[in-house]
């Protein structure tokens, strides 16, 4: 779809124009981090001259910057609550590990939904969809008592489990909308050859929906990142998210702006290399999509 | 420059004691040595309440209360406690600088974990219903007294079935009367101690008031009149006084209350039923809804962070509100009127105040509106001594004191409290100044109110009231005794 | 031949569907069954605060439903944020995505930089936009009224005519990019001799798309209106931080009801029916979408 030259430049200045748009509030959000209380507060807001300080990451992080990361939970004895380097921890073994059950599950699930056709099928991806719609108040609240029964709380497992099961309904949807643009002429002719299914799944299926993959898991991958109401009901204390630990800047005589967007912004940096790590096959899955004879 | 070096020191030790070349006990000796305390450590609370050096020296507790956890303390050692607790400048202070110094003594683990304040009740309530016994100490906001009165220790009892474990100048008769009653009490018994006691006091800017000539407010009419001319004179870009007014949140409720009472008007009659719509709750409205056209616009919009912002970023000139919030005005790293800022009582009632008699459900009415809590030890912890031993260091009059001078903000709960010489000698400008705690003990004593005792309050003052006051504001009913007679109606159906 | 008949024949187990499903089935029926039938037994209960315990109150919560002012305004309020949400993020979603779909250069950062909207929790979005919105400090306060769209110092949060814009302009600004994301994960996954042939053809940009992308993009969009379409109705976390569902109930939504009624009033039973509540609209609203778009899974 290459128009004319100018067209092109045109589609260019608007692109770049539009996302600046949406990138704005982030960037606002990141010199919040990197401003003084005072000046978080300038009237008139005061967005591209500042004194940049470093203060609230090191109030966030404790001691210095690029200290201390190891040892972390006993750096600082205690641990002092807005000391945060552990919550960035356990938000990247959380959302990590409830992606690689999440993406696993649904892509096994649905190659077969898009290869195998059985009687029901129709309610059954349905089912599936529906058990996303229930409100997370409602779930949370039995899954404290299920959990407490079985020792649960509290623990990364469960809560990988709880996100996973979050995020399922959204991969197995999308890995089977993928799969269903992969011909099935492709495995029928591996068929032919001898090929075994789950060869074909492995071997052949599986590196051409890489895409989709992909985007499954970055979104799988969000969902858990930024999941707050099951960490907050199903920790107790020992394992705490980011979107928890930033609810604690919210206190009884204000809220710490900077510390906030402190975190937040250093918080958004793993996610983010977690997404470009991705990104990199969402483009090659347009040659491997387009690999069709 | 000096400064740079303790910084460099301090790092090189705390590298130490990462590597564990040094055990955790000389490192907190070489911490406090520096004559920083910890919050030197960058573990600066909210907003970094760093102890000036001329008080830094003596902010570690003293020898004789920790000589005591460390003696008591020893069947206990190794033992985990865990806490949920508000964010609130003590429980921070504890957390984040006072914590370590009871971990190293006791050898015991305190895990505290700071919410805000309506998930603090939603783990409260799991933990009781599940009989979990996750949090071995309860942080109880006043207005849960009355439906956790049974799964927590009266302190009382504690001290005398324990007499082995009680701290020797505990002094449980320290706790100021007032907060008792308004706080603790509840049929008898005490639903652990006084925590905490932000308060409503009168703050406004000294260079501003005495630009117009102005006395401090001590009458309703008077302090209207005051700001109204503030705001004729210098609005938009200062307005004469604030608020927290934002439709459908607490903070609304607890603004209402104060003019409430302050027009000798009342939450519920004698009767049990919704008062507010009588001639004093509508001569309140009547008054708050001029005194509203006074204030920054945003008002509406506003809960307590954003009326204590007003202040302390030079838009709004005064306000009656949380007591808690002076030092962060003081502090010239935050606040841009440090030193500008002065605290009086209260105005006086226009009309004079009911009493608890004339009130319903223990409603105690009175400009200085409270908003206290408590500190427990659970009936459920599987540790309820060691859990005991830590609640009375972190509200023992030593403990209070290093959390008033380093966190800054508190209103201290215990008489000795406010006489000790460190916390006197934070009476200055400055980031953690007492300077305004002479009011808060005032206010305490002769001015503080109580919102009333029942189930069902939750509700009323987070969502009835507000959302409805908030509806009031946004111009959705006729007049405002249209509004209050749809509060009443509202308020009574759910009372029953 | 004969070998390959061996292989068919030993990987027979994995013709069935059954071994593919059975972990999805495990952990939907463990997780998913549970709670549900656990809220449908809560909804007949409620947590007693002065006996500490649940219960037993029969029918009354789901009577309460009938009569209740609250749940009707906050219906409306979550209808219309819906709908409205859903729109813009759908177009614009679908706008941005084609956008973005071509390889000059950036473009691939550009994508990227999309996505970090999402990568924010929603909560701390919506304070950043609180911040934002906030009528004396506010940049886009300032902007607008430096613009002259809004008076000096109107808080948008907090005005009746505002307020549910000033909302959805978060829930718009964060999810657009969830739509992308998935839009240009189809559209590169498309085949191109369509295009191809369409292209020979001298077919218009706009016939190209109506008659070959939007066809073949069905599904995707499809799930993309369901996945968003659901959350959309559970949404509370920007009402809760940035209005609390003010002025009055203006944005009061339905999830912030049975949140509310859950965590600040502790009244679980309500709560939980509640929730029922929201479940039921939902299925019957995605089973009707699915039913008239004739999605077949």
């Amino acid at each position: 779809m290459v128009g004319p030259r100018y067209a092109s430049t045109v589609r260019q200045i608007i692109a770049w124009l539009l996302v600046a748009l949406f990138v704005f509030p982030i960037y606002h959000w990141v010199t919040v981090a990197f401003k003084t209380p005072k000046e978080i507060f300038d009237k008139p807001p005061n967005v591209w001259r500042f004194t940049p300080t470093v203060e609230n990451f090191e109030q966030v992080f404790g001691i210095s910057l690029g200290f201390g990361f190891g040892d972390v939970r006993e750096v600082l004895p205690g641990g002092g609550n807005f000391y945060m380097a552990p919550r960035v921890w356990d938000s990247i073994v959380i959302a990590v590990f409830s992606t690689i059950l999440a993406v696993t599950v649904a892509t096994l699930a649905s190659y077969a939904l898009s290869r195998m056709r059985f009687r029901g099928q129709q309610h059954f991806v349905n089912w599936v969809l529906s058990t996303r719609m229930m409100p997370p108040v409602a779930v949370a609240i039995p899954m404290f008592f299920l959990f407490k029964n079985v020792g649960l709380l509290d623990t990364y497992t469960g809560l990988i489990l709880v996100h996973s099961l979050m995020n399922l309904p959204l991969a197995v949807l999308l890995m089977k909308s993928f799969f269903d643009d992969i011909p099935k002429e492709i495995d029928e002719s591996a068929t032919i050859d001898g090929a075994s299914r789950w060869l074909i799944f492995r071997r052949i299926i599986l590196p051409m929906a890489k895409g989709g993959l992909a985007a499954t898991a970055v979104l799988a991958f969000i969902f858990s990142w930024t999941e707050f109401l099951f960490v907050l009901t199903l920790s107790q204390g020992s394992i705490q998210t980011v979107p928890v630990a930033s609810s604690t800047f919210v206190t009884s005589i204000g809220t710490a702006w900077g510390n906030m967007a402190a975190l937040g912004t250093a918080s958004m940096v793993p996610a983010f290399l977690f997404i470009l790590l991705v990104q990199k096959h969402l483009v090659r899955g347009l040659t491997l999509g387009s690999l069709k004879q | 420059m000096k400064d740079q070096q303790r910084k460099e020191y301090l790092a090189s030790i705390t590298d130490r004691y990462v590597r564990r070349k040094i055990g955790r006990r000389s490192f907190l000796k070489s911490a406090s040595q520096l004559g920083l305390g910890l919050g030197a450590l960058g573990m600066g609370m909210t907003r970094p309440f760093l102890p000036t050096a001329q008080a830094a020296g003596n902010l570690v507790p003293s020898d004789e209360v920790m000589a005591w956890v460390r003696d008591v303390s020893k069947p206990f050692a190794g033992t985990t406690l865990r806490l949920a607790t508000e964010s609130t400048p003590p429980s921070n202070a504890i957390n984040s600088q006072l914590k370590p110094f009871f971990e190293e003594a006791s050898g015991m683990k305190v895990e505290i974990e700071v919410l805000p304040l309506e998930q603090v009740l939603q783990k409260l309530t799991l933990d009781i219903a599940s009989q979990l016994g996750t949090f071995d100490l309860y942080y109880i906001d006043q207005s849960w007294a009355a439906a956790v009165s049974r799964d927590v220790f009266d302190p009382r009892e504690q001290l005398a079935e324990k007499p082995d474990l009680a701290m020797p100048d505990y002094n449980i008769d320290d706790f100021l009367p007032a907060l008792v009653d308004g706080i603790v009490k509840y049929e008898g018994r005490w639903v652990g101690v006084p925590y905490d006691i932000p308060i409503f006091i009168m703050m406004y800017r000294r260079d501003i008031w005495e630009k117009f000539g102005f006395d401090a407010p001590t009458e309703l009419e008077q302090y209207y009149q005051q700001a109204k001319a503030v705001t004729d004179e210098m609005g938009p870009d200062l307005f004469g006084s604030t608020g927290q007014m934002r439709s459908g949140h607490y903070s609304l409720e607890t603004d209402w209350t104060a003019w409430l009472w302050g027009h000798g008007g009342s939450i519920f009659g004698s009767d049990r039923k919704f008062s507010g719509n009588d001639d004093a709750g509508l001569a309140a409205m009547e008054y708050w809804t001029r005194l509203w056209k006074t204030m920054p616009p945003g008002v509406t919009g506003w809960t307590w962070d954003g009326q204590g912002q007003s202040i302390a970023q030079g838009v709004a000139a005064s306000m009656l509100s949380w007591g808690e919030f002076f030092p962060f005005f003081d502090d010239p790293k935050a606040s841009k009127v440090s030193g500008l800022m002065e605290a009086v009582r209260v105005p006086a009632p226009k009309s004079p105040l009911r009493t608890v008699n004339e009130t319903g459900f223990g409603e105690i009415p009175g400009i200085g509106h409270q908003g206290g809590s408590s500190l427990a030890v659970s009936r459920n912890s599987k540790s309820p001594d060691a859990a005991w031993i830590f609640m009375q260091w972190a509200t023992s009059m030593d403990t209070q004191v290093l959390i008033t001078t380093l966190g800054g903000g508190t209103g201290p709960t215990r008489f000795s409290v406010y006489d000790d010489p460190r916390v006197l000698a934070n009476n200055r400008v400055g980031p953690g100044t007492t300077r305004h705690l002479p009011i808060v003990r005032a206010t305490i004593a002769e001015d503080m109110g109580s919102e009333p005792d029942l189930p069902q309050w939750a509700e009323l003052s987070s969502d009835t009231i507000p959302v409805r006051l908030g509806k009031y504001f946004a111009g959705d009913y006729e007049s405002a005794k249209e509004a209050m007679d749809d509060i009443a109606e509202a308020v009574d159906r759910i009372v029953g | 031949m004969a070998v390959a008949n061996l292989t068919r024949r030993r990987s027979a187990l994995f013709d069935h569907p059954l071994p593919w499903l059975l972990p999805l089935i495990a952990i939907l029926a463990l997780l998913a069954i549970f709670p549900l039938f656990y809220s449908i037994w809560l909804s007949f209960y409620e947590w007693s605060t002065f006996n500490r315990q649940l219960e037993f109150v029969g029918w009354r919560n789901w009577a309460t439903l009938f009569d209740d002012d609250r749940l009707s305004a906050s219906l409306i309020v979550t209808f219309s944020y819906f709908a409205i949400a859903l729109s813009f993020e759908l177009v614009l979603g679908m706008g941005l995505a084609l956008l973005l779909d071509a390889d000059h250069r950036g473009f691939g950062f550009l994508r990227g930089a999309l996505t970090l909207t999402l990568v924010i929790p929603p909560a701390v979005a919506g304070m950043m936009f609180l911040l934002m919105e906030d009528a004396e400090f506010g940049v886009i306060t300032y902007v607008l009224q430096t613009i002259g769209l809004i008076d000096r110092g109107t808080p948008i949060l907090a005005t009746p005519s505002l307020a549910l814009a000033g909302v959805l302009l978060v829930e718009i600004w964060q999810w657009t990019p969830f739509m992308v994301l998935i839009f240009m994960a189809g559209l590169r996954s498309l085949p191109t001799e369509p295009f191809e042939a369409a292209l020979i053809d001298g077919a218009s940009w706009w016939m190209t798309f109506r008659r070959i992308t939007l066809p073949m993009m069905g599904k995707v969009i499809a799930i993309a209106v369901l996945i968003r379409g659901i959350d959309l109705f559970r949404v509370f976390d920007y009402v809760f931080v940035m209005t609390s569902g003010g002025p009055g109930t203006r944005t009061f939504s339905l999830s912030l009801y049975a949140w509310q009624q859950t965590f600040s009033f502790v009244k679980w039973g309500y709560g939980a029916t509640l929730s029922l509540v929201t479940l039921a609209i939902v299925l019957v609203i995605a089973n009707l979408f699915i039913w008239l778009t004739k999605v077949r899974w």
